[in-house]
């Protein structure tokens, strides 16, 4: 349905896009996973004809952004991070015009705009100007204006960033729906959400593609190393110098000691390395209370695939500051 | 496109500003007239409309960066340009349907100042066809500084900006017609023919004296389209750099 190829983006000496390629199929709600500057709004621009890209090709259900723009845009709705709306239009109106630039037939606008403010629960607000309207309703409202014009395609920039979370829920049960019979490509920072709503993700860092599968496929292939979750009576110095003499233990870490038991995690080379622990721990009069298998979730395989080993968790990741502005336009 | 060019000019009929702008174009118009009548010389009381557009037009011209300003600029604040860029439309449809509306603004401003003539049609004696000339030459003339403004709109983010911009140019124009007659420049009879020939007041000159001229005509729609075509590249440009 979407077919990315080689994409680059330069903003001037800076390089937004190295190169990326992967599809969206049809009918299918694609992930779009990476921390702050990695590109992701970039890609998204470029796939809605926002932008050119330096280099590469988009092709839109068969139609070139580029130099087939007015037919490949036809099948694309985008809502941008920033909900695109003139705060000075009443909701009606402003879907009203945004079925007017979307080439909708002058029959059809009516309905379509009925539908997508039905669709996004904003029917009541169709007089409001949207300039009083809150963040939520005007992300409701960005979202109903890429409904319009019936595309095959959505892409949706961070779509739920400012809910709240019934609003959220609610969104993510819309992307769910319109999965259906749409093909959906939408970014996100929250790990639950793209694992919650999507098939398969594409994960971005610093411009380049480090991984593209289903969910499933991307656990599965990181879990050559099993976790385990361990809790265990005794000493905190006792369990650790245990654990670390057993061959095929790599890894302990999130260690927390309380009430004379200690908790952590341990990464074994194999399942087996399981029961020398039990006995080793056993023998040291050290009773267990708690272990269990546990597979990597996408966070971890998030962690992984970006190679970044300094950082602790995803959040920091997602927390750093970029190194160029995806969008100039905003760092002016 | 028409859907652009509907709500570009809802944007200034469903606001003040539209109203707010003619109600300052027709002061400064009654002015003048006012100024004029009073001026008249009691032997002849002979008004000419044409000339007092041709005195006036330094007022008038300051009124267009005003209407031309918020165009582009506040589509780039607002993040609405993602909305128009990633439509269907193409870069030169969404130029041309900005520059439609607030033509048909101007265009509703310079009916409403039919009422001068319309008046004094009934108290004496109007010359229509001189006077046609000379709304068509400050209707086209108007066209040039509209595709101006709206170049300098595209090319900042701000408003305020775009209009003071706006001004500057439109002093700049101001300057060069008088600057051709100068004394220096007629020394030179190179500098004086190009300047004159790029001067837009001094054809404007013909037009009030009741003179269309085809050149005249050709040079201020081609004026307006070459500053259109820059504005529609200038704006492709910074979709490509993005610099």
């Amino acid at each position: 349905m979407v077919e990315i190829k080689n994409l680059t983006k330069h903003y001037g000496r800076n390089i937004a896009l190295r190169g990326i390629s992967f599809e969206i199929r049809d009918h299918e709600i694609l992930g779009f996973l990476g921390p702050n500057g990695a590109g992701k709004s970039t890609t998204m621009n470029i796939i809605a004809g926002y932008l050119p890209a330096t280099s590469g090709t988009v092709t839109v259900n068969g139609f070139d952004i580029t130099e087939q723009a007015a037919d490949a845009k036809k099948c694309i709705g985008y809502l941008p991070e920033i909900p695109p709306v003139y705060p000075d239009m009443r909701v009606e109106e402003y879907l009203v015009f945004c079925a007017g630039i979307k080439g909708v037939k002058r029959a059809d606008v009516r309905k379509q705009v009925e539908s997508a403010m039905e669709r996004l629960h904003i029917t009541d607000m169709r007089r409001r100007l949207i300039r009083n309207l809150s963040k939520g309703y005007k992300q409701r409202v960005g979202f109903a204006q890429a409904l319009l014009g019936d595309p095959k395609i959505l892409i949706l920039d961070e779509p739920t960033v400012g809910l709240d979370p019934a609003q959220v829920s609610e969104v993510r049960a819309l992307i769910r729906d319109l999965g259906k019979d749409h093909s959906i490509i939408f970014s996100s920072h929250i790990l639950a959400e793209v694992s919650a709503v999507c098939e398969r993700v594409v994960i971005i860092t610093k411009g380049e593609i480090r991984a593209v599968d289903t969910i499933e496929n991307l656990e599965r292939s990181m879990t050559a190393n099993t976790l385990l979750n361990l809790t265990a009576e005794g000493e905190k110095d006792t369990v650790l110098r245990i654990l670390k003499d057993i061959r095929g233990v790599k890894d302990i870490r999130d260690v927390t000691a309380a009430d004379g038991k200690v908790s952590c995690k341990i990464t074994l080379e194999t399942e087996n390395v399981r029961n020398e622990i039990m006995s080793s721990l056993m023998a040291n009069g050290c009773n267990i209370a708690e272990m269990s298998m546990a597979k990597l979730d996408l966070e971890q395989v998030f962690l992984k695939v970006t190679a970044n080993e300094k950082r602790s968790s995803l959040q920091d990741l997602l927390d750093e500051t970029p190194d160029a502005p995806e969008n100039p336009y905003d760092a002016e | 496109m028409f859907a652009l060019y509907k709500k570009e000019l809802q944007a200034f009929f469903f606001s003040p500003f539209a109203y707010v702008l003619s109600a300052l174009f027709m002061l400064i118009f009654s002015f003048g007239f006012v100024t004029s009548i009073a001026n008249l010389d009691s032997n002849t009381l002979k008004f000419s409309f044409p000339e007092f557009f041709y005195n006036n037009f330094f007022y008038f011209i300051f009124i267009i960066p005003l209407l031309t300003m918020r165009s582009f600029a506040d589509e780039r604040r607002g993040g609405t340009e993602v909305l128009l860029y990633s439509s269907p439309l193409s870069v030169t449809q969404i130029v041309l349907a900005k520059f439609l509306a607030i033509t048909t603004v101007f265009l509703f401003m310079i009916v409403l100042s039919l009422f001068f003539p319309i008046y004094a049609a009934c108290t004496g004696k109007v010359i229509w066809s001189s006077l046609i000339c000379a709304y068509s030459g400050f209707f086209l003339w108007g066209l040039v500084c509209i595709a101006l403004g709206m170049l300098l709109s595209s090319l900042t983010g701000n408003a305020i900006i775009a209009a003071i911009l706006g001004e500057i140019v439109m002093e700049g124009l101001l300057f060069l017609d008088q600057f051709a007659a100068t004394k220096l420049v007629e020394t030179y009879p190179h500098l004086n023919s190009v300047v004159t020939w790029f001067s837009m007041q001094r054809r404007f000159i013909y037009f009030s004296q009741g003179m269309f001229r085809l050149e005249d005509l050709v040079f201020f729609l081609s004026a307006a389209a070459l500053v259109l075509c820059w504005n529609i590249f200038s704006i492709e440009k910074r979709r490509w750099s993005h610099a």
